[in-house]
């Protein structure tokens, strides 16, 4: 009569213990106070998974490992996530001003919260040390507010447009220099059944970046800029036009079937499945195209890229690029090893620069010096690029605040997609800019 | 034993631990959001107290009603998908061969997670190469819709996979209510001359009301609630078209960092499905729940 | 009420034999509807194999249900060696196994003690727990991590496995609900005379006797626990803690995704819970039921 009963207790028993067995092997793991000699631990929480950005990985575990041999007594210890849960995660640890003691960040809009929060220590005195004119002009300053600079960037991009040299070739085209060139580009492919441009606009910001090249060329890199720091206006005609731009394209077949509802990568393979002969997109995508060997090296080879054309008469200038700098490291304002988690990021940029290329296939914010390097030919055509590039327009979702950047990517969605006309378009951009300032 | 079944340190024995819990872990996040709700709040800095200002630009937002809009859809189509998952259980539960076997294979998409599921259909979706147009295509279908990029379709698009990911779960549930009747009544029935249909209709369908009742509102709660396929297969898009609830709230409070906002779009949710499991009840009300 | 072993006599209900073609014609159109249904529901799943068996490339490039050639049966060595996934599977066990027990046992309780006890307030309990149905997972991510910070719980798997309990114990109570409310008074009348303790006439005749439901319920519980994603997420920072649904994301990266993985570790995420429900599902009931005989 009791077995039932019993039975229950010792499976009750059971689980309970099981629970207290996973319960004892829990750590804690927070930072101890900075005395120097004592065992101090750095908390450093991170995008680059093992499982899918191996090189970067690799670098950070051997960088790691030579600041750790370097001070005996500072251990790092990582945590890596995903792109989308790394920001959630981000936001939920400041809200409990749990940061970890380095981090990583992106620049403008994205940093604002969190430097008004005075989550982010400022990083001007490990600047000051020697390390500000290592940095390519104008990194450093996408992360400054207020003239103190909050985080240190490790990556650089740029975005040209790549192209399949043999489609292009196969129907008698070549890589256009100015936008007429281009529009006859895609008239003739999409003529002969080639998708001219892979675009997956499901994501919204890849559909942006076509639309600030074209501001940018249409008004000059002054226009954009100013109409979203508030200085100038967004219904300035030459931006207006600049989104009328982008729906003839759409008229003209420019994109690939479906586009608005496609993911980035879902473009990216119909590129290198040469269904597409054309895709705007940053350098981080460099090593597809050049030293990744799961891509069939036949495509690769064929690939090239040109920059984005000039529109005649109007006051773009060709060397003008959109792009800037990626993920930067920050420090917690609220940390209790500041000291130890500085000079890591210190150690961590130096050691970075020097081998985020050739490792990793990554441009580094801090210049690089390309004579000693074996690079693919791309690679070493970009950096020559960089160095003469007369302006880096920042991403328009990065330099606007939260609340503007998602009504710029939902508008850019509608503007693609036929939804809404152009002067709408910058009607609503001005209305949301001068709402949240 | 009216006594016995009264006894309140049995009752406080077998109801405090669960609801403890329960008013631990949930209804603290509960309260906490209500007040994060009134609140101008980025989800890091300082929070600022503004009242009712948050609710009061939450009638006013359009997409809030779109979103709003698009969840009761999605209610109405569970719904209305339960009578098929039912006529399906009442299927399997009447003698057939090899029910068992079906009824575990009918509930496969539900073991998968919501990213397994994700993938596929946006394979099957995909304008070019999916397996639908693909299909089309050899039908002769020349330009096939775009079905997760065009405004029009893309919701309901996006409720197919969604409504087929929880079939197994209500067929499952109505399956085990229907096995729990005893076959003596049923038995009872057919010696008395009725046949299949007014078995099921008047006899298994009523026996098993109550849980009837309880899937329509689990099915209407949670397609008010749901956000898993819509953040993964079109984050809401093309510009909202496929935007519900859920994911509204969550565009807000996490990429815009307007955290009270959010917190007031998760607090009216809270409130729309409390008025609409009140409606529920109210109206399949019956006063006796039948027994045998 | 004792449970009878019915005889299964063959489609009585079913089938008066006068009716002949037609009725057979029916039959077969009936079943062939049925198992159409079940190749649909299968497809998920001989999708995924295949899925992960291909590299990027593949994955984007070759039709829905074609087998790579050659099989990449390395995305599963890859991810069991650099994706950690062992750890991730046990950690995920043993917290779905720890969550669902205590949550059906905990359900049954409240739910027992709601329709069938006595007492003023089961209206409000029950109200009370139908509301935690209704609150969107996303906007109790701050204020639990707070608490948990506060309890010293974060990075330690029992935050998980109390969440999983409170959020999951509103919909098992539902369920049972439903079930708990077709038993008739009779049985408890019939097992006071007897003279039963409430706790006895629990164990022994009630919760035998709503098996199948305890079945469902542990299922549905096994399902949503294992493939908890949002709280391990957020609550869990160290890899020796994670389960699989996170581990997935070692193999997103910051530019591009390693699609081959991820299948492979969706593949291996899924295969356990088909195995219990599959294979043991009916074990579970049997051990349950045979229990109430005995007694």
């Amino acid at each position: 009569m009791l077995r039932k009963a019993h039975s229950l207790v010792v499976v009750l028993m059971m689980v309970i213990s099981l629970a207290l067995v996973g319960c004892s092997n829990s750590t804690n793991g927070n930072g101890s106070s900075s005395d120097s000699g004592e065992k101090v631990t750095i908390t450093f929480m991170h995008l680059w998974t093992p499982g899918s950005s191996k090189q970067h990985n690799m670098i950070i575990n051997n960088i790691i490992k030579e600041f750790e041999e370097k001070n005996p007594n500072i251990t790092v210890k990582q945590e890596t996530l995903e792109n989308e849960q790394y920001k959630n995660k981000l936001k939920v640890l400041a809200a409990s001003n749990e940061l970890p003691d380095v981090g990583m960040t992106w620049a403008a809009g994205f940093l604002e919260p969190y430097v008004k929060g005075n989550l982010f220590a400022p990083l001007d005195d490990v600047l000051d040390s020697g390390l500000k004119e290592k940095f390519v002009s104008g990194t450093t300053e996408a992360y400054a507010i207020d003239g103190k600079t909050y985080a240190l960037p490790v990556e650089l991009n740029i975005t040209p447009v790549y192209y399949n040299k043999e489609l292009f070739s196969q129907h008698g085209l070549e890589a256009p220099k100015t936008y007429e060139e281009f529009k006859h580009v895609v008239e003739t492919l999409a003529k002969n059944g080639v998708a001219p441009i892979a675009l997956g606009n499901k994501d919204r910001w890849t559909g942006s970046l076509w639309y600030m090249y074209l501001a940018d060329r249409i008004g000059g890199a002054e226009t954009l800029k100013n109409a979203i720091n508030g200085s100038g206006t967004f219904e300035d005609p030459s931006l207006v036009k600049a989104a009328e731009e982008v729906q003839n394209l759409v008229e003209m077949n420019a994109f690939i079937k479906g586009f608005n509802g496609l993911s980035n990568d879902e473009a990216k393979a119909e590129f290198t499945n040469e269904k597409a002969a054309m895709y705007l997109m940053g350098t981080w995508d460099l090593p597809q195209f050049t030293t990744n060997e799961d891509i069939p090296k036949e495509f690769r080879d064929k690939v090239g890229f040109f920059k984005f054309p000039v529109v005649d008469g109007s006051k773009g200038d060709v060397d003008s690029w959109v792009g800037g700098p990626g993920v930067g490291l920050f420090v917690s304002e609220n940390s209790k090893v500041k000291k130890e988690a500085k000079e890591f990021v210190k150690f961590f940029v130096e050691k970075w620069g020097e081998m985020s290329v050739t490792q990793a296939g990554v441009i580094p914010a801090t210049k690089v010096d390309t004579s000693n390097m074996d690079l693919p030919q791309m690679y070493i055509d970009v950096l020559d690029e960089l160095n003469k590039a007369t302006n880096i327009t920042l991403f328009a979702d990065v330099q606007m605040n939260p609340e503007a950047a998602q009504t710029h990517l939902n508008l850019i969605q509608s503007l693609f997609g036929g939804e809404i006309s152009p002067k709408d378009f910058a009607k609503q951009h001005q209305e949301v800019l001068s709402q949240t300032k | 034993m009216n006594k016995m079944m009264s006894d309140k340190k049995v009752i406080a024995l077998y109801v405090l631990p669960p609801l403890l819990l329960l008013m631990i872990l949930v209804y603290i996040p509960i309260v906490m959001t209500g007040y994060y709700s009134l609140m101008k709040w980025d989800g890091i800095g300082s929070m600022q107290f503004i009242a009712l200002d948050n609710y009061k630009q939450l009638l006013q937002d359009n997409m809030f009603w779109k979103s709003t809009y698009h969840s009761f859809l999605l209610a109405l189509f569970s719904v209305i998908s339960l009578a098929g998952y039912l006529v399906i259980a009442l299927v399997l539960a009447g003698k057939i061969k090899g029910a068992n076997l079906l009824r575990k294979i009918y509930l496969i998409p539900m073991l998968l997670s919501s990213v397994a599921i994700a993938q596929l259909w946006l394979r099957i979706y995909h304008p070019s190469n999916g397996m639908l147009n693909k299909f089309l295509m050899s039908l002769g279908v020349d330009d096939p819709p775009n079905w997760l990029a065009d405004p029009k379709i893309a919701l309901y698009a996006i409720f197919v996979p969604i409504i087929w990911q929880y079939a197994g779960f209500y067929i499952l549930i109505y399956y085990a209510a229907l096995k729990n009747i005893p076959s003596s009544i049923i038995e009872a029935a057919v010696i008395d001359g009725a046949n299949p249909w007014q078995i099921a209709y008047k006899i298994k369908l009523p026996l098993i009301a109550g849980v009837i009742k309880v899937t329509i509102v689990l099915a209407v709660v949670g397609s008010l609630k749901y956000f898993d396929l819509i953040y993964v297969m079109t984050g809401g898009g093309p510009n909202g078209a496929s935007e519900v609830i859920a994911s509204y709230m969550y565009q807000k409070a996490f990429r815009s960092f307007n955290f009270g906002y959010g917190s007031t779009i998760a607090f009216s949710l809270l409130l729309i499905c409390m008025l609409m499991t009140w409606l529920i009840r109210k109206l399949t009300n019956s006063k006796e729940e039948i027994q045998y | 009420m004792q449970k009878e072993t019915v005889m299964e006599k063959p489609s009585m209900a079913l089938v008066p034999s006068s009716r002949g073609f037609a009725k057979t014609i029916g039959m077969v159109f009936f079943y062939a509807i049925l198992i159409v249904l079940a190749l649909f529901q299968i497809l998920p799943l001989v999708w995924l194999l295949f899925f992960s068996l291909k590299n990027n490339q593949e994955v984007f490039n070759t039709p829905l249900l074609s087998l790579p050639s050659p099989p990449r049966w390395e995305n599963y060595v890859k991810v069991w060696v650099e994706g950690n996934i062992g750890q991730y599977f046990f950690n995920s066990v043993w917290i779905t196994t720890v969550s669902v027990v205590l949550t059906v046992l905990l359900a049954s309780f409240a739910t027992f003690a709601i329709t069938r006890m006595n007492w003023k307030w089961k209206h409000v309990v029950l109200g009370l727990f139908m509301v935690g149905l209704m609150i969107p997972i996303h906007s109790t991510l701050i204020p639990l991590f707070s608490f948990f910070m506060k309890m010293n719980l974060i990075d330690h798997p029992l935050s998980i496995v109390l969440t999983n309990i409170g959020f999951n114990l509103p919909i098992t109570i539902m369920i049972l609900l439903g079930f708990y409310q077709s038993f008739p008074r009779e049985l408890e009348e019939s097992a006071v005379m007897d003279g039963c303790s409430v706790h006895r006439m629990f164990f022994r005749i009630i919760l035998p006797m709503t098996a199948p439901v305890i079945v469902t319920t542990t299922i549905i519980n096994m399902i949503y626990n294992w493939n908890e994603f949002v709280f391990v997420n957020t609550f869990i920072s160290s890899d020796e803690f994670k389960t699989l649904t996170v581990g997935i994301q070692n193999f997103i990266g910051q530019y591009t995704t390693d699609w081959g993985a991820i299948g492979a570790t969706l593949m291996i995420s899924v295969l356990p819970i088909l195995i219990v429900f599959f294979f043991l599902s009916d074990k579970i009931m049997e051990g349950i039921t045979a229990g109430a005989i005995k007694g």
